[in-house]
């Protein structure tokens, strides 16, 4: 066990735990950040992404060991009440079904577009391939990848890591 | 009582027993501290003027959760701005009314019940504000929970009326709204839980954490059928956060639990215990040998049970001018929700608390009360949101094992199955082979059709008894295999029956239940019959529907009318015929079509049920050298009877289109030596962002009652792919998943 200094969301957490532990654990059973999803539990389904220091990581790949340092914001951080655009967006496109995935979805959404004026659906494949959807939103995920960079990339890259308690 | 699986997925406990009233139920308006109005099981309204309505269905993903509250909304004429919603739980004021949700029947079970108690709601309502006013009902009128009296505009609202409400007497048969009056219902709606899931505030079942809670991983016996022997714990108990090793008894795969402070030590916990499994009687199991058997049973001499029997097909085969036979297989198939499986269990002494995604909360409550000896009243299941259902959470396997880990430790528990767990230890849907042989005549007439399914029966509905297996007419004539029984075509002599041959793998219902490879190989078929004829595949199929009858096979009624419609309409929309590559992409605009790709179309149908009807063109292309394949378009149309909310409707087209495509594509489970293959999503493979295809919804305007939706679009789209591929490749593809690698051979 060893001690470190989380920072998530703009909180620093001093936690104890096995420096092995990803870092999808600390935040659902430690911290009780129970946003972030576990799937897979080996970066195959996207479901557990947050943002290390603005980028998208799987949170079920990051050991705590290697977090010390860095910043991550998760979806309950990605704003303090649902306005991020993407967030807008997706409930404007009606995108979740289960909603299970969504989150997972979303943070590599908001990541994807910000600070871009312009995206493409190649952008999006890229970046969002890598997640599983088994209620089949994709199409729908598209589109409210595309509206939300439309709508207000500047303001989807200033929303993003103000982090809800900071 | 010979129960059929049909009459158990469909089956519904409220359908005749009519609305339950509650007025004097503990939390009515007999309790002077809380002043609830509480016409029935579904709504309540308090003083402070909040409206809740009780959602008798598990929401994973289908739209319950906006559906069924719109109905009784409609009704009630509440405010669907300021409505809460609330999740039933079995037992209690929801005692005998069913909350399994299942067979694609919660719109189309509840739609009467969820109006009539709007209504009885909505009239008692209206009575309490007249008499308060002292002016006739029919004055009164309801509008956004509040009753207004007509002719002077004022008005009061429900929580205002709460009270006064609830002294009225309920009618049983109060009056329903004219169609042409509805606000919500045939009006799309977004769903209810989104603010929620897009902040991530949304509880799954995964997401509940109680005070004391501890978390468990089991170690699951590797083998079908096989349980563990002995097990060392030591160097499990040596890991930080580890608590407790407990063996598991009950459950699909008996194993050991790792009880811990929290997942990540439960799961090393998992891995550090030295467990020895007796592998049982089936570690030599082999899906592929498997599928040979079912193959070879179709040489049976003997019949089948009979499915259906119309005319003689066999003597009308032996005089066609042209005959055509083909196989067809389908793989085992695993739900693979995003949410593994998981439960939370808090045994205390003399009750007990469970948190679960579950689509069967009865079977929860039953089974927790019965194996602790309590009153069912002593136990409550909290129904979650489910990350994904699909059939798999139909059964309730993982909450009596979290009840004994949580008796064990003490404590809440959660059990937490990792992604591998739910892989390999699911109700998968069984394998299934098919064979078609059908008939033409000298002039290209269809005449014959004779298909042979050889699968394993769903286990949760249980085989035929051995007084049901002599009388081979009788247990399937209520409806399985769905999907050849109910062929919609009107062939003069069809024949169908069914070869039940079992694995020793756990299987059930999977979405569309047992439609999948049946409407995969019949409209496989149909498109081979077709181009043998030298016909039109749209074509051939509209003629085997005339006159636009209805078929009556076991209980159901299947209006080929209607089925007409909607191939006509996706034929429509989809320019049938026109050449391909199409450009009307309407997401991917700067994506041109690459003319270097052999494109096709291809065409399906079916009828879910006999309620709603789908109608599927797929667009697809091959690669050169047939080195891949590309779906680009699928285009549905549908009726479904009344669509209550069509933003629904098209949200599910769109979910079954993919969910069809995965195991079209690529989703199968092998087992080899006993065990699942498959681990996890990098080698169970299912449609991501890159395949998905551009999908478009097309509802065909009905009067007709409700049909069920959640699977309809399922079982069209492996024909309609594998005709389009035909189209473009003149290659016949006839065993799922189609790859490039089968298309190359």
């Amino acid at each position: 066990m060893s001690t470190f200094v989380l920072s998530v969301n703009g909180i620093q957490h001093h936690i104890t735990a096995d420096p092995d532990m990803p870092l999808l654990w600390a935040l659902r059973d430690l911290l009780h950040l129970t946003g972030t999803k576990y799937g897979c539990g080996i970066g195959a389904c996207g479901a557990c992404t947050v943002h290390q220091d603005g980028k998208a990581v799987r949170s079920c790949q990051v050991t705590l060991s290697t977090t010390t340092g860095k910043q991550y914001t998760t979806i309950e951080g990605l704003s303090s009440d649902g306005t991020h655009p993407c967030q807008k967006a997706w409930i404007e496109e009606d995108v979740s079904q289960c909603g299970y995935c969504q989150v997972g979805m979303i943070m590599e959404a908001a990541s994807l577009v910000r600070n871009k004026s312009k995206i493409t659906n190649d952008e999006i494949d890229a970046a969002l391939s890598d997640h599983v959807c088994r209620c089949g939103t994709y199409q729908r995920v598209r589109r409210a990848v595309l509206s939300s960079c439309a709508g207000s990339c500047g303001d989807a890259g200033k929303a993003d890591e103000a982090g809800a308690g900071a | 009582m010979n129960t059929t699986r049909r009459a158990f997925l469909k089956a519904s406990t409220i359908a005749s027993a009519g609305l339950i009233l509650w007025i004097d139920s503990p939390k009515s308006s007999a309790s002077p501290a809380s002043p609830i109005f509480a016409p029935n099981a579904y709504i309540s309204i308090t003083p402070d003027n909040t409206v809740r309505l009780w959602v008798t269905r598990s929401e994973m993903g289908q739209g319950v959760r906006t559906v069924l509250p719109m109905m009784l909304a409609e009704e009630l004429e509440a405010d669907w701005s300021t409505i809460q919603l609330e999740q039933a739980m079995p037992g209690g004021q929801f005692k005998g009314i069913r909350l399994r949700t299942s067979g694609s029947g919660s719109t189309e079970g509840t739609y009467k019940v969820m109006r009539q108690a709007g209504a009885t709601a909505r009239e008692m309502l209206i009575a309490a504000a007249a008499a308060n006013w002292n002016v006739p009902p029919a004055a009164c009128h309801a509008a956004k929970g509040t009753i207004v009296h007509t002719s002077t505009g004022r008005s009061l609202t429900y929580g205002a009326l709460a009270i006064s409400a609830a002294q009225q007497t309920p009618s049983d048969n109060p009056p329903l709204k004219d169609p042409k009056d509805f606000r919500l219902i045939g009006k799309p709606i977004k769903r209810s839980d989104s603010h929620a899931i897009v902040t991530g505030r949304a509880t799954y079942g995964l997401d509940v954490q109680r005070e004391g809670m501890l978390y468990a991983v089991v170690a699951r016996c590797p083998y079908i059928g096989g349980k563990a022997v002995s097990f060392d714990d030591r160097a499990a108990l040596r890991i930080a956060g580890v608590r407790q090793v407990v063996a598991v008894k009950t459950g699909i795969a008996t194993g050991v639990a790792v009880v811990a402070d929290n997942t990540w030590a439960a799961i090393k916990g998992r891995d550090a215990l030295q467990v020895k499994w007796d592998p049982g009687p089936h570690r030599d199991f082999d899906s592929t040998r498997f599928l040979q058997e079912q193959e070879s049973a179709l040489k049976a001499e003997s019949e089948g049970f009979f499915v259906r029997n119309d005319g003689d097909a066999r003597q009308a085969l032996a005089s066609a001018a042209k005959r055509l036979k083909a196989v067809y297989e389908f793989p085992f198939q695993a739900h693979a929700p995003v949410e593994p499986m998981n439960c939370v269990a808090d045994v205390r002494p003399n009750s007990c608390e469970i948190w679960v995604p579950t689509q069967c909360p009865e079977v929860a409550l039953a089974e927790t009360a019965k194996m602790l000896g309590l009153p069912e009243d002593a136990v409550k299941i909290h129904v979650t949101l489910l990350g994904g259902g699909f059939g798999r959470r139909l059964f309730a396997d993982y909450v009596p094992e979290a009840v004994e880990v949580s008796r064990a430790a003490g404590r809440p528990v959660q059990v937490v199955w990792t992604r591998s767990d739910d892989m390999q230890n699911g109700f998968f849907h069984p394998s299934d082979i098919e064979q078609i042989t059908g008939g033409l005549d000298t002039t290209g007439q269809p005449i014959a059709w004779l298909q042979r399914s050889v699968g394993s029966d769903l286990s949760m509905f249980g085989l035929p008894t051995e007084e049901e297996k002599k009388d081979r007419q009788h247990y399937f004539k209520d409806g399985s295999p769905w999907g050849s029984f109910d062929n919609p075509y009107n062939f003069p002599h069809l024949k169908a029956d069914f070869i039940p041959i079992n694995s020793p793998v756990p299987t059930g219902p999977w979405r569309a239940v047992e439609y999948p490879p049946t409407v995969f190989a019949r409209e496989s078929f149909i498109d081979e019959m077709a181009h043998a004829a030298g016909r039109d595949p749209l074509e051939f199929r509209l003629h085997l529907l005339a006159p636009g009858d209805v078929l009556q096979v076991g209980t159901a009624k299947i209006d080929r009318s209607r089925l007409i419609r909607v191939l006509q309409t996706v034929a429509e929309k989809a320019k049938w015929g026109t050449p391909l590559p199409s450009t009307n992409s309407y997401i991917k605009k700067e994506a041109g079509p690459d003319t270097t790709r052999q494109w096709g179309r291809g065409i399906a149908c079916n009828v879910y049920d006999g309620g709603s009807f789908m109608a599927q063109v797929a667009e697809v292309s091959v690669g050169r050298e047939l080195r891949d394949i590309r779906v680009h378009r699928i285009i549905c149309a549908t009726d479904c009877g009344l669509a209550i909310n069509p933003a629904g409707i098209a949200g599910q087209a769109e979910s079954g289109v993919i969910w069809g495509l995965s195991a079209t594509l690529h989703g199968k489970i092998d087992f080899k030596n006993g065990a699942a293959v498959q681990e996890n999503f990098r080698d169970f493979e299912v449609v991501r962002m890159n395949e998905a295809p551009e999908i478009e919804t097309y509802i065909v305007p009905s009067d007709h009652p409700p049909g069920g939706f959640g699977e309809t679009a399922v079982p069209c789209v492996a024909p309609a792919v594998a005709n389009a591929i035909f189209a473009a490749t003149g290659k016949r593809i006839r065993r799922l998943p189609i790859t490039p690698e089968k298309l190359q051979s």
